[in-house]
């Protein structure tokens, strides 16, 4: 659906089905310069499953217009005025690396709104190399190839696939020759915030789930590892994925997500 | 970009798509001869039926063995995801089943197949979607005749029967300039001379039966979804922007953007039109692809020879290749050569051909090109025979052509096959000459 955030034309992808806002709604927030579509097999589970979906493309990224934002906390108060231009409630958020510090900003913001918090393939903070901003400024599509040969674990180098006759590096290719990678990591790279809202969570015990994956290259998993000690929670290790683990192992993915959320919601 | 893979193309060849499974550690791809796949819940059912997971359902969807050569083709290609199909005939039918609808309309190159013509011509006439056909170089000609209603513009890189390779980025330039996507047919190319992605084509069509099976044991086709195409953009394409109903009003574009097209097939042709290729004939094209870049160097090189030959022999009118007098997009797109096909006359015109091709021993007379095996055709009474004489001539096709897909036997002994034939020709002539004596 696209909707108005900030008299911008915003386009939120709602799992397949239309969007309701007295349901609980599960947020799918994407990372780096990526959008919507890193989440297309898990936001028709939740579309499906009697949740409404709020995967929105942020500003300047694939169907959304407007100008990219360059901060993780103008990206959460972003993603907060667009929750409210949709009328949504209580929410559930996922946040796919960079996507997940714009979740953990927000979730302090938006206090008794979240009822839960899950992390994929991401860290409190992820510093990125200085020379990778340059070259994502200077040469996009460089930049976008060793994100994403750095990006896919061992098996999806070799064409693996969880979905029969797709491409991941291919599709990844393509989604992040459209989204402006450059200010994406150059904003994750000035984020220093995620520490400090990880605590206020768990200090007012918000429920959170933490995923990462194995050969994680990008967000190293001890990185992950530590951000679930100080969330207070579990983290689960998906083995043989890299970075890009909600396109990697949907699947895999997918029932940790479902199973923590149906947990609360029972 | 078109990066679907990192490793070099040798290795994608080998490798891609597939890595030893965890049963039994299956080094070669395992042959999954098997209908469909137990579901391990009636959720997971569901999940899967309704593309909530990836998975397999029932094989004339997917199949396990079918999906490696699709994901190997795909990265081979530099596209984001591949549907192989029953022929390559299927490939193309499905691509302008999930293109057009009753009331569209394609432009083509008049330089085509004879049975893509046929079904272009005639079969998709009779759904109400009409073809223009043109001189797929003359970009001119082909913004002429782009209408309201056209969904795609069609061509092969090398042409069958005649050769013309299409400037494929002039093409796509003046397709892209109407918001029309360019369908490539690259059988005769094979992804080992050329990749028409990286040139500006929306989608990559092959008939895997050829070069990229190279053994002549297995008929099959490959859809490749270039994912570089935007579909909402270019407002023409309903069928991928707008909700589908028959799938819970499914948007493949906004679902699953690069892979659009590839899903809406997927999703429709293969549940509807079941062209789905067997898992036995992906093993067997798997086979073949894994040497496909190593025969293909023995085909140019042997394709290179017999042209020279040819062309200094006294029996023969007239030769022709795509490198003979080759146009500057032709050095730009096949820098490794422009393929293995050849076509030449005989001198003693069309009974000349014939003795020609009843002489030889080691060239196989049949229907079919790209075989590791040299072959031969006489378009003219075959493949291309329902076309009338002046789109014979539109297709570049004499009398008196001869198609020779140049193997990979040892070069001299095409040579002394293709000898005996020219002898039998010769004598065409010679008897021609006394009796008008």
């Amino acid at each position: 659906m696209y909707i108005q955030v900030d008299n911008t034309n915003t386009f939120i992808a709602t799992g397949g089905k239309p969007f309701d806002a007295n349901l609980t709604t599960v947020v799918l927030l994407h990372g780096s310069g990526t959008d919507h579509r890193t989440w297309a097999l898990q936001a028709r589970w939740f579309a499906f499953h009697g949740f409404s979906v709020f995967a929105p493309d942020f500003p300047a990224h694939s169907l959304s217009e407007g100008e990219a934002l360059t901060s993780i906390e103008a990206m959460s108060a972003w993603l907060i005025r667009a929750l409210d231009a949709a009328d949504v409630g209580e929410v559930h958020l996922i946040g796919h690396s960079q996507g997940f510090l714009v979740a953990l900003e927000a979730a302090v913001l938006l206090g008794d709104r979240v009822k839960s918090v899950t992390a994929l393939a991401t860290a409190s903070a992820i510093p990125v190399n200085p020379a990778l901003v340059e070259m994502a400024q200077n040469k996009p599509s460089a930049a976008a190839e060793m994100m994403l040969q750095w990006g896919f674990g061992n098996q999806h180098q070799y064409g693996v696939s969880a979905v029969p006759g797709m491409q991941p590096i291919g599709i990844g290719a393509r989604i992040m020759a459209s989204n402006p990678l450059a200010i994406d990591l150059a904003a994750c790279n000035a984020y220093i915030g995620g520490s400090q809202k990880a605590e206020q969570l768990a200090s007012v015990n918000c429920p959170s789930c933490v995923i990462l994956s194995e050969q994680d290259r990008m967000t190293p998993k001890r990185e992950g590892l530590k951000l679930a000690q100080t969330l207070n929670t579990k983290a689960h290790v998906v083995k043989g994925m890299g970075h890009m683990l909600p396109m990697e192992a949907p699947k895999e993915s997918l029932n940790i997500m479902k199973s923590f959320i149906l947990s609360i919601e029972k | 970009m078109s990066k679907s893979s990192f490793l070099g193309a040798d290795t994608i060849a080998l490798h891609s798509g597939y890595q030893p499974e965890s049963d039994h550690g299956s080094r070669a791809v395992p042959i999954y001869q098997t209908t469909s796949y137990v579901f391990d819940s009636v959720d997971e059912a569901s999940a899967l039926f309704n593309v909530e997971q990836g998975g397999h359902i029932y094989s004339r969807i997917t199949n396990p063995t079918v999906a490696v050569l699709e994901q190997r083709l795909a990265a081979l290609e530099g596209g984001a995801a591949a549907i192989c199909t029953a022929s390559g005939m299927s490939a193309l039918f499905v691509t302008f089943f999930s293109l057009c609808s009753a009331g569209d309309h394609i432009v083509s190159a008049a330089q085509i197949y004879g049975s893509t013509a046929t079904l272009l011509k005639h079969s998709l006439k009779r759904f109400n979607i009409e073809s223009t056909f043109v001189d797929i170089n003359d970009q001119q000609a082909v913004a002429d005749a782009i209408q309201e209603n056209t969904k795609l513009v069609f061509c092969e890189s090398i042409g069958n029967p005649g050769l013309d390779v299409s400037n494929l980025p002039a093409i796509a330039k003046t397709a892209h300039a109407q918001g029309i996507p360019l369908v490539v047919d690259a059988t005769f190319a094979t992804p080992y001379l050329n990749n028409p992605i990286d040139h500006g084509a929306d989608v990559v069509v092959h008939s895997v039966t050829k070069w990229i099976g190279g053994h002549g044991a297995a008929v099959g086709g490959v859809v490749i979804d270039g994912g570089n195409f935007d579909w909402l953009k270019s407002g023409r394409f309903p069928t991928l922007t707008q909700p589908y109903e028959p799938f819970h009003g499914m948007n493949f574009w906004e679902e699953f953007g690069p892979a659009a097209l590839a899903m809406r097939i997927r999703c429709e042709s293969m549940r509807d039109i079941g062209a789905a290729m067997t898992p036995h004939n992906a093993f067997l094209l798997l086979q073949g692809l894994e040497t496909l870049n190593l025969r293909m160097q023995q085909h140019v090189s042997n394709a290179k020879a017999m042209v020279s030959w040819l062309q200094e022999h006294d029996a023969v009118a007239w030769v022709n290749h795509p490198d003979i007098d080759a146009e500057a997009h032709t050095k730009a797109l096949f820098p490794k050569g422009a393929g293995s096909m050849l076509t030449f006359g005989v001198k003693g015109g069309r009974e000349a051909g014939a003795a020609f091709i009843n002489a030889l021993q080691l060239s196989s007379n049949l229907a079919n090109v790209g075989d590791s095996r040299t072959l031969v055709l006489h378009p003219g009474s075959t493949t291309h025979s329902r076309l009338s004489e002046a789109d014979l001539l539109s297709a570049g096709i004499s009398a008196d052509l001869i198609r020779v897909s140049v193997g990979i036997e040892t070069l001299k002994d095409i040579q002394a096959d293709f000898n005996l034939g020219l002898r039998a020709a010769a004598k065409v002539v010679t008897n021609q000459t006394e009796s008008q004596v």
